[in-house]
């Protein structure tokens, strides 16, 4: 294990030494990427500034919420996402066989040989949206909240690499599996409105199977002292308790796979 | 018992069957797919059993789904065999996925282990450190290897700039490097010209020698086999077909020799009863001599003097003529079959 | 090529979809969850006001559905496809065989979508009539005119996308343009906030850029906001901006073809 912390270092590094090969190009992702998320917020700042509030949240809280939704998403998303999509790919074209003759964890090798700076775009503007949000909001700020702050943004970041995992994992006994990311990214467009708005089996759903509630309202929710609805007082505790707990999860999860895999079929 | 203690893979009873969904023809058959799931199992290996001592050089031989690529990569730890036992340095290799991994090397002809933006170096370098490989022999490794792969003047290259044989070189290098005591390779020379696959091929059968690296390859190229493998496994629908030497294979399959005899003018029809005519071209006829007891002498007593002979030829089949008569007739021949 | 034998892209396109039925599957349940999303932040903004700016609650739900699934697609898969093909010269293939390639490009996505109205969108909508309830057309005419506005939307869009994919060539990656268009859609098409809630001076800018006519005017015409002299004038001047992009469109694969074929691919 130890062994393999060591390596992780040096995957990280050849593949950003890949991306410096074209940095101009990875420079303009950022910016694109952060406009495209942009185009989308300031259509959502559009709506409350005409209605003043969604479901009791204010343009200032709304971007808190759309700011800790794409900073988890962006560095959970960074060691997975395109990783875990191209599952299919790799499987097909035996890209993913070759990794299994290394002596290293499979998973290790992938998240992090392939770790994704181009989530800088989002990286930055997250921040700098949740800057704006946090010094625009009259927050009481003490040394546990910031603490649950952080560990609310590393447990939802793990959430976030915990389901792609899991989708990614399933394309080896599938196959395919890319389909399943549709379902994720519905959720996932769900997660940026506050969960309150929904009818209740949705509710039901973003907290349970598809828990993407906790991708961003509910750490938001309990930062913000806003009712949470379903979970009450276990909001807090809960949200800091999905993520490893869904590590948990996508590891049995990928093992289980991992054990049951087809390869390319024959 | 003495091959027991020395075999460093064992196969016995080793089969893998696959689930596929059924794909149906047509519109009505894809819309019809999308409410129905059935599977097709797929026996890609079944019931392989062999044994393969240190330091032998086996060549694995099938056509196009034959279950060639499977087997190895049960024997690489990829996949799990669906039923028998199989030992990889006395391992079970997908239990023991990581530690198998370790000491084996495994070359993909198809698929490239490198970097494909980044110098050849940088790939290696980052092998060295998956593998755990102490700097000094790292950089022993590396100097024999691009010494005996001449891959000096280009270590230092982006992989995109490489051809494919400077490329297959370097894939075979970096599986090299952490000193593997078995090295797979899937289909290592395809797509190679004729240069390239005869230094690959040189390279491997003096590794083989040197080094005593037992060497396990699928191919389609049988030339691959004739300079690399002493001995031959193969299989067919995933079953094996036969296991020994090439040279065994030749004499149990029968020689099948060629005979070509020529002639200041055409003699008019010769029909012998030591060999059979297969071609009369006037001067010149072509003759097959099926029975292996039958000698030249023989041929030609029978022939007798005054057709006035000019030229004799007696040609041996090569490999290819015998594996492809194998396929054809998959005889059960006593001494051939396993 | 004949002309006849372009729809042939369209069957096989619409075909091909058809073996990925898990992705079918998902991408109804993805869009259906994205679609009562919509509903459910317009019914928590309008709150319980029974309208606003003379628009009611079940407008805006007959907006989200004609706004997001009818009249979007995503442009994001053909712009890396296409942008890809014309950046690695892969595109030479198609200008060696006796055929268009702009057209190709447009029967065979003609036959994606088509594939996607059956499939993702008519589902959807029929779950979200059943359960909220839609709008009819505010009018026969309007109804009527909207359909022609249906095609200039799907048009508009294809037009945008290949000029974008086409930009590749020589600026930027497919990949950058692709994430750029993104961005100005979310505002500029109408797709999310129809512009009679924005601001007017911003109301009136996106009003005029060609992106307003992929959603915010086909569905702003099925729901009468505009009175039919109004939609007519806004549909000839739909059509310009058509001619103009096409004429664009043209111009850029002319040259973008002659020099792939004086690079020889």
């Amino acid at each position: 294990m130890l062994r393999h912390l060591r390596v992780v270092p040096h995957l990280v590094g050849i593949h950003v030494r890949t991306y410096m090969e074209y940095r101009g190009a990875l420079f303009i992702s950022w910016i694109a990427q952060a406009i495209g998320y942009a185009g989308v917020y300031a259509s959502i700042a559009l709506v409350l500034a005409r209605f003043e509030n969604l479901g009791g949240w204010s343009w200032p809280q709304m971007a808190l919420l759309l700011a800790f939704h794409l900073l988890a998403y962006a560095l959970g998303a960074s060691l997975s996402f395109v990783q875990f999509r191209d599952m299919e790919e790799k499987v097909r074209l035996g890209t993913f066989d070759a990794i299994l003759v290394k002596p290293i964890g499979t998973w290790t090798y992938l998240a992090f040989s392939g770790l994704n700076i181009e989530y800088g775009g989002h990286i930055v503007l997250a921040i700098g949206l949740m800057a704006w949000a946090l010094a625009s909001l009259p927050l009481d700020w003490s040394a546990p909240l910031a603490l649950y702050f952080l560990a609310a943004i590393i447990s939802a970041a793990m959430l976030t690499a915990a389901l792609m995992t899991i989708i990614g994992a399933t394309a080896l006994i599938w196959v395919r599996s890319r389909h399943l990311f549709s379902i994720y990214f519905g959720f996932w467009e769900l997660a940026r409105y506050p969960l309150n708005i929904f009818p209740l089996p949705l509710q039901i759903m973003m907290i349970t199977f598809a828990p993407l509630g906790f991708l961003a309202f509910i750490p938001t929710a309990v930062v913000l002292d806003k009712p949470v609805p379903i979970l009450g007082d276990l909001a807090g505790p809960a949200s800091l308790a999905i993520g490893p707990v869904f590590v948990l999860i996508a590891m049995l999860h990928w093992r289980y796979c991992l054990r049951n895999y087809q390869g390319a079929g024959g | 018992m003495g091959v027991m203690m020395t075999a460093i893979i064992a196969a016995s009873g080793v089969s893998k069957t696959f689930h596929q969904p059924k794909r149906f023809a047509g519109l009505r058959g894809a819309l019809k797919g999308l409410f129905n799931r059935d599977y097709t199992e797929i026996h890609a290996v079944t019931d392989i059993s062999f044994t393969i001592a240190a330091g032998e050089a086996v060549g694995y031989l099938g056509p196009n789904g034959a279950g060639k690529s499977t087997m190895i990569k049960m024997m690489t730890g990829i996949l799990v065999p669906s039923g028998g036992a199989l030992s990889v340095l006395g391992r079970a290799p997908h239990s023991h996925r990581m530690i198998n991994a370790a000491e084996i090397g495994v070359v993909f002809g198809q698929r490239s282990q490198l970097w494909w933006d980044l110098p050849v170096r940088d790939s290696f370098e980052l092998n060295r450190h998956i593998y755990d490989i102490p700097a000094a022999r790292y950089a022993e490794n590396l100097a024999y290897l691009s010494d005996m792969l001449a891959m000096v003047g280009y270590l230092d290259r982006p992989v995109r700039q490489l051809s494919l044989g400077q490329r297959m070189r370097a894939e075979i290098a970096m599986a090299l490097l952490h000193d593997p005591k078995i090295l797979f390779l899937d289909e290592p020379t395809i797509g190679l010209d004729v240069v390239a696959k005869d230094a690959v091929r040189k390279f491997l059968s003096k590794l083989n020698r040197e080094r005593g690296t037992t060497i396990i390859l699928t191919t389609h190229d049988l030339q691959d086999i004739e300079e690399i493998c002493p001995r031959l496994i193969m299989v067919d629908e995933g079953k094996l077909l036969f296991d020994g030497e090439v040279t065994r294979l030749r004499a149990a399959l029968g020689s099948r020799r060629r005979l070509t005899l020529t002639f200041g003018t055409d003699p008019g029809t010769i029909t012998l009863t030591t060999a059979t005519l297969t071609a009369d071209e006037g001067a010149a006829k072509h003759y097959l001599l099926e029975r292996e007891d039958i000698s030249l002498l023989d041929v030609l007593g029978e022939l007798g003097r005054g057709h006035g002979l000019k030229d004799i030829k007696l040609e041996e089949p090569d490999i290819e003529e015998v594996i492809r008569t194998f396929y054809q007739t998959k005889p059960t021949l006593a001494g051939v079959s396993p | 090529m004949k002309l006849g034998a372009y729809p042939a892209f369209t069957a096989t396109a619409f075909q091909a979809r058809l073996a990925y039925r898990n992705q079918v599957w998902s991408s109804v349940f993805g869009e259906l969850v994205a679609t009562f999303a919509f509903i459910a932040v317009w019914t928590a903004a309008f709150a319980d006001r029974g309208s606003v700016d003379g628009v009611s609650l079940p407008e805006m739900v007959t907006y989200v559905l004609i706004a997001g699934p009818l009249l979007q697609w995503n442009t994001t898969p053909f712009i890396r496809e296409v942008g890809d093909a014309i950046r690695t010269g892969n595109v030479t293939a198609y200008l060696l065989k006796p055929l268009h390639y702009p057209g190709l490009l447009l029967f065979n996505q003609l036959g994606n979508n088509a594939f996607e109205q059956v499939t993702i969108t008519l589902p959807v909508a029929i779950v979200v009539a059943l359960s909220v309830g839609l709008l009819p057309p505010a009018s026969f005419a309007h109804g009527a005119l909207f359909l022609a506005y249906w095609a200039v939307s799907w048009s508009m869009l294809f037009l945008i996308a290949t000029v974008v994919s086409l930009l590749a060539f020589w600026v930027l990656t497919a990949f950058a343009l692709d994430w750029f268009l993104r961005g100005i859609m979310a505002v500029a098409s109408g797709a999310i906030m129809p512009f009679w809630f924005m601001p007017a001076p911003l109301a009136t800018i996106l009003g005029n850029l060609p992106f307003a006519w992929v959603s915010y005017y086909p569905s702003a015409v099925y729901l009468g906001k505009l009175d039919i002299p109004a939609a007519f004038l806004h549909l000839a001047l739909g059509l310009a901006w058509l001619a103009a992009l096409g004429g664009f469109l043209a111009w850029l694969w002319s040259r973008a073809s002659r020099r792939l074929v004086v690079q020889g691919g």
